[in-house]
């Protein structure tokens, strides 16, 4: 999941939770499959940001996911000892690639480790 | 510079700079007459200086309350809006505009969300007042870095360099880690116990005389929003595991999985928070 601006918007991303307005309004569900139209409509209702599927907008500055791994790792250079710290690393970075690329990528990658 | 010199200096100080963004922020939300002690109380939380200074306030003797009221939407509830309005609006004159660690404070609210989600799900009666310990368990860094900030530098500096702690060249350069000095400055400030125990402990939850669970919680969220990146903490590093503090409160793996999850959203949502501040000033 993402969350953008909805400038950024385009037709065919799929809400990944609804569309509210500044106000809390909700007015389309998540799951929902953007069009032009629509996109002009939440805009014309207040609507700033969008919380998308995958990550399908590369924002400025942004770090790409294999950057925010090896950055995961560097954090924890000083723990890297201590097994429940490991396993929250772990954790974290399957997060990570399940919210970018997929729960099937990981398994993927983790059939390939193997 | 000594420790009693160092202690003194502590003693004197008068009032702690604030995030300017939110303080104007606060003072919009203030005028507007139709705003609920609920909404204001939300953001009053997101600002460490502020909820301290507004706690202070509130616990102290004047207005003689016989318990110890720990978190910002209590006051407003027990003191009433117009009281905490005025505290705030007073407060915001003294701020002193100085440079802000917007790293830091990224790093306390997020340390605040993690600990309100761990919190809730350890069923813990009041998950605010979690969230309040964690969002100034680093009071102490922000005070070296208003009181004396050349020590700051050289203490951040350091810590880059040789790769250790800050807490670690704090002890060594001036007799006290963050975390001590957090807690003696809220002792000063007559915060409750279950707020000083858990700055003061957040390195070492198991020495806390009490509260140790929530000093605990505080100290595994100071861990994982520094696991995951979010705002800076002043080294990069994430910190040592108190083991007997996780057994405390330990999380099973697909908990762990959910708690990521949550907060990982939440964070996005105060991203955008900042981002609003940032913009507004």
């Amino acid at each position: 999941m993402q969350r953008i601006p909805i400038k950024l918007a385009k037709a065919d991303m799929v809400l990944a939770k609804d569309a509210v307005t500044p106000e809390g309004q909700i007015l389309c569900g998540a799951g929902t499959k953007l069009s032009e139209e629509l996109i002009v409509r939440l805009r014309h209702q207040g609507v700033l940001v969008l919380s998308v599927q995958g990550h399908p907008v590369r924002m400025p500055g942004e770090k790409s996911l294999a950057e925010r791994l090896k950055e995961l790792d560097n954090r924890f250079s000083k723990v890297s000892s201590d097994p429940v710290l490991r396993a929250l690393k772990h954790l974290i970075g399957e997060y990570w690639v399940v919210e970018e690329k997929g729960a099937e990528f990981l398994e993927k990658l983790k059939k390939e480790a193997k | 510079m000594d420790k009693a010199e160092i202690r003194k200096r502590l003693n004197d100080i008068q009032s702690l700079p604030t995030l300017p963004p939110i303080v104007s922020k606060l003072n919009e939300m203030v005028a507007d007459e139709e705003i609920t002690a609920v909404k204001l109380g939300k953001v009053i939380e997101k600002d460490q200086v502020l909820t301290s200074k507004l706690l202070k306030m509130v616990n102290s003797s004047f207005f003689g309350f016989p318990q110890r009221i720990s978190t910002v939407s209590n006051a407003i509830v027990l003191l009433g809006f117009n009281v905490i309005k005025t505290l705030i609006v007073t407060s915001s004159i003294f701020e002193v505009m100085q440079a802000s660690d917007v790293g830091l404070f990224e790093h306390s609210l997020g340390c605040a969300t993690a600990c309100g989600i761990i919190a809730k799900l350890r069923q813990i009666k009041n998950p605010e007042e979690v969230s309040t310990a964690g969002l100034i368990h680093d009071l102490g860094k922000i005070v070296i870095r208003s009181e004396l900030p050349d020590e700051y530098e050289a203490i951040v500096e350091e810590a880059e360099e040789k790769g250790l702690y800050m807490r670690q060249v704090e002890k060594e350069r001036i007799g006290f880690g963050h975390g001590e000095i957090g807690g003696i400055l809220a002792r000063q400030w007559n915060l409750p116990e279950r707020l000083v125990f858990p700055i003061e402990y957040h390195h070492k939850p198991e020495q806390a005389p009490d509260f140790k669970e929530i000093a605990a919680i505080v100290h595994f969220s100071d861990i994982l929003i520094r696991a995951l990146g979010f705002g800076s903490g002043g080294d990069p590093w994430v910190p040592a595991l108190d083991h007997a503090a996780w057994e405390r409160i330990k999380l099973t793996k697909s908990q762990m999985k959910e708690v990521i999850a949550e907060l990982d959203e939440k964070l996005m949502e105060l991203q955008d928070f900042t981002l609003e501040i940032k913009l507004d000033g």
